[in-house]
C-alpha cells in the first residue's frame, strides 16, 4: 500500500537520532534567528541543515519540497521591493520598476525564513517514521488514543485514496462527465465527494465497534512493545543546540547594548 | 449455571420504532457451538452485538431484559471490560482492522497493548495465534495488503488474543470469495475442537448444520425456535421465514427421504446424515439432458473479443491474446481472484482500454469511445453500492442513470419506478438509501442500472451479502431481463446461483478462458474447476457421492 | 449554552476524526482533478465540527493541518492548523446553536467560519510571507493596495478576503447538502443525549 509519509528508509545517524532531539533541532533553528535578529544566524542555521541533510543521504529528496516555495518568495521580493511601506533608499531599477533596499531587506528576511523553516522540517520529516513517532511520544506520556489517532491516519487516508477512482468509474458509467464547462465540472463535485463521506462514515461506525471489542477505552495502563529512551547521543546533540539558542540570546543581548 | 443467559432480552434502536429484539430467551452452556439463522433484519447482528455489550452501551436506544455472560450483566458492564470475555468477528474484514499498526504481529498485539496486558504474554499470545490461525507467514506484513480471507484470520487472532470464554462470528464469510470462506471455515472447526463457546451466525446453511449443536431460528426480532439442526431445518415454515434449508435438505424433501422421531418428520441435514439414509434414495436419477456439441450462438453476437491483451504494469500481463464471443443468453464468468474477470468486464464497459485486440460491441469497435457514451448501451453494477450512492431519497437515486442519458424527468421516473418494482423495493422509494441495510443498497444500485434501459447489464458479485430472498428476486431479474431479450452478464462466486440461472458458464484463470459452455458441460469438467480452484455445486457434488451418473445442477434436477 | 462544548471522548469520535482528515484530502483532489478553481480542502473539519461539536472540530482542522505538514514536508502548513482550528471549532460552536439545519444559517455559518479564517490567518501571513498569501488574484489585490499606500495589516486582510470567503461559503454550501442527506442511523451515534430507556 503506498504510505503518504516522506520517510525514507535509511540506515543514517540523523535517522537514528531520536525523534525529540530532531524536534529540538527545529525549535533551535526556527527559534534562534528570531531571537538573535541578525540575517547571519538564518545562513548559520541553513547550513547545518543542509549538512544534516547530506549526512542523512537524503538531500536529493530536498528540492521537491522546498519548489514550491520558490515562487512564493519570488512575489515577495517583488511586492515589497517595490511597494513596501518603508522603502526609501532606491537599490536598483528594472526597466520602469524601482527596487528599494528596505523592501529588498524584508523580503530576504522573509525569503530566508521560510527557507531556514522547510530545511529544518525537512530534516525531521524525511528521518521519521510517523508510527515510531506516535509511539515515542506515547510513551512519554502523550494519550495512547490521541496517537492512535495520528497513527490510523497514516493508514486509513491511503485507504481512502484507493477509492476514489473506483467511484470516479462507478459516476462515469452511469453517464456522469467529469470534463467540459466549469459547470458541468462542478456538477460532478457533490456526486464525488457523497459517497466518500456516507462510506467512510459508515466504515467509521464498524470501526469504532472494532476498537470497543478491542479494549480501546480501557482504564489500564497501555503497555509497549519497544523501549525507546533518549541515548547518550541524543543528550548530546539537544544539549548542542540549546547552546546555541543561548548563544543568539547573548548575540541579541551585545547587539542591543 | 449456564455461561450465557438470555433472558426476555429486548431491544430499540434510538430514532426508530419498531424493536430490533423482541423477546429473546435462550441458554448456552460452555464449550457448546450455538447457530444464528434468519433473513435479513431479522435481529442476528443486533443480538451479536449485544453479547459484546454495544447494545445499549454504545448505542444507547431502549433496552429491557437480561443478558449474563458467566453472572454478570452484559449492559451494565463497560465493554473495556467484557470483551475481555466475549470477542466479536463481523462481516468486513478491513473495518475490523485498527488502521494504526503496519504489521500483522503488532495488529494482534493492539488489544493486548491496550488491556496492558504485560510485554512478555503479548509475545506469547501473538505467536500463538499467529500459529493457530495458520497466518505466521504474513506476521510482518501490512494487514491492508492482505486478502479478505487472509485479513479475517488476522481480525480473529486478535479476539482469540485476548483469550475470551466466548467468541461471536458474525456472517464472517459473507464478504469474502469461496477460498477465503475456506480458510475461515477450517480455523472455525479448529476453534469448535479447542473447546470454546462459540456463536456463529452464517447465511451458509450447510455449514451451520454441521457445526452447531443448536440453532436460534429468528424473524423481525421474535425468537421462532432454538433446537437442533435436524429439527429447525426440518420446519416446513422456512421459506415464509426466509431462511432456505441446506441442499440436502432440500434434496431430501424432493425425494422424500425422512425419517421419523417422536412423531416429527425428520430430514437430514448433512451428509452423514444422508449416507445414513441411503436406501431410501431412489437407485436412478436421470438428471439434466446434455447438451453436447459446441458453442450454440443464439442470434447475433452481443460482444466480439478479438487478441485481447492487458495489463496494469507493463510487465505483468492480466490478459493475453483473448478470443472470445459473447451471444445474449445469461453468462456467468467465474475463477478465483486474479483471473481477470474484474478487468474483463471493464474493458467490456469501457472503463479500461485494450493495450491489443479489438472489442466489438454490435460490430461497432469500442475501443475509441468513451465510457459516458456507452453509458446508455452497457450497464456496470459496481460491487460496493456505497461507491456510487449520494442522493437522500432511493427515487432520486435510481433516476440519477436516466436523467444523466437526457431523458425527462417524468420518463426518468417511470423508468425507476419499474425498476424498483423489480427488484421488489417499492415501498421504499422515498426512503434514504443509508436507512436501507447493505443488501438493499446492493438492490438500490441494481435498480440505478437497470433504470438506464441498457441492453447489457454486467453484474459483479451481486450475491455478496443477499439473503434467500435477495437471491431470488436476483435470480428473477436475470430471467426477466433474459427473457426481454438484454444480455446479463455476472461475475459470480456462488456456483449453485450460477448453476440455477444462467445459461453459459465460462471458468477463468490467469487471464485465459479454461472452460465455455453450459453448465451441464462445464460443472463436469474436472480439470478445469481444479485449475481454477473451483467446486462444483452442492447439488452435483452431493450426486456423485450418491453414485448417480448424469448432470445435476440443481435440487430441481432430483426430482424422479 | 451548557452543551456548546461538551464533547464524548469515545472511540467513535476517535474515529471519526481520521475519516474528516480523508475527506479533507479526498475534497482537494477531486476539486484539482475536476480542476475547479476552488480548495475545498476543509469539507471533512466542517462535518467533524457538526457531528462531534466544537472540540473535534478543532482537533479535525489541527490534526488536518498537522499530518498534511508531515506528508508534504510544508512546515509552514503547521502554522496555518490555528486557522484550520477556528474553522472547526466555528463551525462546531454554530451546529450547537442549530444553525446548520437552515440554508440561512448554513450561509451564515459560512460568513462566520470564512471570517474566523481570515481573522486567524492575516497576522499569520503578515508574520511569515509578509501579508501575502500565495494565490494569484489575492496577492494582487494586496500588491495594489500596497502601491496605494494603504497599510500592511487592511492589503493583507483584504487578500485572504478574497481568497478565503468564497472557498468557505461553497464548502459549507456542500456540506450542508450533505449532512441533510444523512440519516440518523450514522449521526445518532454522535448524538449528546446518553440515556439507555428501559423497556421491562
Amino acid at each position: 500500500m503506498k504510505s503518504i509519509s516522506l520517510y525514507v528508509d535509511k540506515d543514517t545517524c540523523l535517522t537514528r537520532l531520536h525523534p525529540f532531539a530532531k524536534m529540538f533541532y527545529i525549535l533551535a533553528a526556527v527559534s534562534a534567528p528570531l531571537i538573535g535578529g541578525a540575517l547571519w544566524i538564518y545562513g548559520l542555521f541553513l547550513a547545518i541543515s543542509l549538512c544534516l541533510l547530506i549526512s542523512g543521504k537524503i538531500i536529493r529528496k530536498v528540492f521537491p519540497l522546498i519548489a514550491f516555495s520558490f515562487t512564493i518568495i519570488i512575489t515577495i521580493f517583488l511586492i515589497h521591493g517595490l511597494f513596501n511601506q518603508e522603502n526609501q533608499k532606491v537599490l536598483f531599477h528594472l526597466g520602469p520598476l524601482v527596487f528599494y533596499e528596505e523592501g529588498l531587506l524584508y523580503a530576504a528576511r522573509i525569503g530566508l525564513n521560510i527557507l531556514n523553516m522547510l530545511l529544518a522540517f525537512a530534516t525531521f520529516v524525511l528521518t521519521t517514521k510517523p508510527a515510531d513517532l506516535v509511539d515515542d511520544l506515547e510513551q512519554a506520556g502523550f494519550s495512547p488514543r490521541f496517537g492512535y489517532m495520528i497513527s490510523s491516519v497514516f493508514q486509513i487516508i491511503p485507504q481512502m485514496m484507493g477509492t476514489m477512482n473506483t467511484i470516479m468509474d462507478a459516476q462515469r458509467s452511469r453517464g456522469m462527465e467529469t470534463e467540459g464547462s466549469l459547470f458541468v465540472r462542478a456538477k460532478a463535485f457533490i456526486p464525488l465527494i457523497s459517497p466518500v463521506v456516507s462510506s467512510s462514515l459508515i466504515n467509521t461506525r464498524e470501526r469504532a465497534i472494532a476498537l470497543e471489542v478491542r479494549g480501546f477505552d480501557s482504564k489500564n495502563k497501555k503497555t509497549f512493545l519497544r523501549e525507546h529512551k533518549l541515548a547518550g547521543k541524543d543528550k548530546t546533540f539537544m544539549l548542542l543546540m540549546a547552546l546555541l539558542i543561548a548563544g543568539s540570546i547573548v548575540w541579541r543581548v551585545l547587539t542591543w547594548l | 449455571m449456564a455461561l450465557i443467559e438470555v433472558t426476555n432480552l429486548k431491544y430499540r434502536y434510538p430514532h426508530t420504532e419498531n424493536l430490533a429484539l423482541d423477546g429473546i430467551d435462550f441458554k448456552v452452556e460452555k464449550g457448546q457451538f450455538i447457530g444464528i439463522a434468519g433473513e435479513n433484519k431479522a435481529g442476528k447482528s443486533t443480538l451479536c452485538q449485544a453479547f459484546a455489550g454495544l447494545v445499549p452501551t454504545m448505542f444507547r436506544g431502549a433496552y429491557g431484559g437480561k443478558l449474563l455472560i458467566d453472572g454478570a450483566e452484559a449492559a451494565k458492564t463497560p465493554i473495556a471490560e467484557l470483551c475481555q470475555r466475549v470477542g466479536l468477528v463481523f462481516q468486513n474484514p478491513f473495518n475490523q482492522l485498527s488502521g494504526a499498526k503496519d504489521t500483522v504481529f503488532e495488529e494482534i498485539a493492539f488489544g493486548l497493548q491496550n488491556l496492558g496486558i504485560p510485554r512478555e504474554e503479548i509475545f506469547k499470545r501473538v505467536e500463538e495465534n499467529l500459529k493457530l490461525l495458520d497466518i505466521e507467514e504474513y506476521r510482518d506484513r501490512n494487514p491492508f495488503d492482505l486478502s479478505g480471507g487472509q485479513t479475517q484470520r488476522v481480525a480473529i487472532a486478535s479476539i482469540l488474543a485476548m483469550e475470551p470464554q466466548v467468541i461471536v462470528l458474525d456472517e464472517p464469510t459473507s464478504q469474502l470469495d469461496p477460498q477465503g470462506s475456506e480458510e475461515v471455515f477450517r480455523v472455525v472447526e479448529k476453534l469448535a475442537k479447542t473447546g470454546i463457546t462459540i456463536i456463529m451466525v452464517e447465511q451458509k446453511m450447510e455449514k451451520l448444520a454441521s457445526y452447531c449443536d443448536k440453532i436460534l431460528l429468528l424473524h423481525k426480532g421474535k425468537q421462532i425456535a432454538y433446537d437442533t439442526p435436524e429439527r429447525i431445518f426440518s420446519r416446513d415454515d422456512l421459506e415464509e421465514l426466509g431462511v432456505k434449508p441446506p441442499v440436502y435438505t432440500q434434496v431430501c424433501r424432493a425425494l422424500e427421504v425422512s425419517r421419523v422421531e417422536g412423531g416429527d418428520r425428520l430430514y437430514p441435514v448433512t451428509l452423514a446424515q444422508m449416507e445414513r439414509l441411503r436406501d431410501q434414495f431412489p437407485p436412478k436419477l436421470s438428471g439434466r439432458t446434455f447438451v453436447s456439441g459446441g458453442q450454440e450462438i443464439d442470434g447475433q453476437a452481443v460482444f466480439r473479443i478479438q487478441d485481447l491483451t492487458f495489463h496494469y504494469l507493463p510487465d505483468i500481463p492480466v490478459i493475453e491474446h483473448l478470443d472470445l464471443l459473447l451471444d445474449a443468453r445469461p453468462t456467468a464468468i467465474i475463477g478465483q481472484n486474479g483471473a481477470g474477470k474484474t478487468t474483463l468486464v471493464k474493458l467490456l464497459k469501457g472503463l479500461l482500454k485494450p493495450n491489443a485486440g479489438n472489442i466489438f460491441f454490435d460490430d461497432e469497435d469500442i475501443s475509441q469511445k468513451t465510457v459516458a457514451q456507452l453509458a446508455g448501451k452497457v450497464g456496470y453494477v459496481f460491487q460496493n453500492p456505497d461507491d456510487q450512492i449520494f442522493k437522500n431519497r432511493v427515487m432520486e437515486e435510481v433516476m440519477v442513470g436516466p436523467l444523466n442519458l437526457g431523458k425527462s424527468r417524468e420518463e426518468a421516473h417511470k423508468l425507476a419506478a419499474d425498476a424498483l418494482e423489480m427488484v421488489g423495493l417499492t415501498e421504499a422509494a422515498e426512503e434514504n438509501p443509508y436507512d436501507l441495510d447493505l443488501s438493499e443498497r446492493k438492490m438500490v444500485a441494481i435498480a440505478s442500472v437497470m433504470a438506464m434501459d441498457t441492453k447489457v447489464l454486467i453484474l459483479d458479485e451481486p450475491t455478496i451479502a443477499q439473503d434467500a430472498k435477495g437471491r431470488v428476486v436476483l435470480g428473477r431479474i436475470v430471467r426477466t431481463l433474459s427473457k426481454k431479450g438484454k444480455f446479463v452478464l455476472a461475475i459470480l462466486h456462488d456456483m449453485d446461483f450460477v448453476a440455477e440461472y444462467f445459461e453459459r458458464v465460462i471458468i477463468m484463470a490467469h487471464g485465459k478462458v479454461l472452460s465455455d459452455g453450459p453448465g451441464e458441460k462445464v460443472f463436469y469438467e474436472k480439470e478445469s474447476l481444479l485449475k481454477a480452484r473451483l467446486e462444483q455445486p452442492h447439488t452435483a457434488r452431493l450426486c456423485e457421492r450418491l453414485g448417480y451418473e448424469g448432470a445435476f445442477l440443481t435440487a430441481e434436477d432430483m426430482k424422479v | 449554552m451548557k452543551n456548546l462544548f461538551k464533547t464524548k471522548l469515545n472511540a467513535a469520535c476517535f474515529v471519526l476524526i481520521p475519516a474528516c482528515i480523508g475527506i479533507n484530502y479526498l475534497g482537494k483532489l477531486f476539486a484539482s482533478v475536476l480542476k475547479l478553481p476552488l480548495w475545498l480542502d476543509s469539507i471533512g473539519t466542517c462535518i467533524g465540527g457538526i457531528l462531534g461539536g466544537p472540540i473535534i472540530g478543532g482537533i479535525c482542522g489541527a490534526a488536518n493541518n498537522l499530518i498534511y505538514g508531515f506528508t508534504t514536508g510544508d512546515s509552514i502548513t503547521l502554522v496555518y492548523a490555528l486557522t484550520s482550528l477556528g474553522i472547526g471549532v466555528a463551525v462546531g460552536i454554530m451546529a450547537r446553536l442549530g444553525r446548520m439545519e437552515k440554508l440561512s444559517g448554513a450561509i451564515l455559518t459560512a460568513c462566520v467560519a470564512g471570517l474566523t479564517a481570515v481573522v486567524i490567518s492575516t497576522p499569520l501571513n503578515i508574520i511569515f510571507w509578509g501579508g501575502t498569501t500565495g494565490n494569484i488574484w489575492g496577492d494582487a489585490v494586496f500588491a495594489w493596495s500596497q502601491a496605494s499606500g494603504l497599510p500592511v495589516a487592511l492589503g493583507s486582510f483584504l487578500d485572504e478576503v478574497l481568497v478565503d470567503v468564497p472557498d468557505k461559503l461553497i464548502t459549507l454550501l456542500i456540506v450542508y447538502a450533505i449532512i441533510k442527506g444523512l440519516p440518523k442511523k450514522l449521526t445518532s451515534l454522535y448524538e449528546l443525549d446518553d440515556e439507555v430507556a428501559s423497556l421491562d
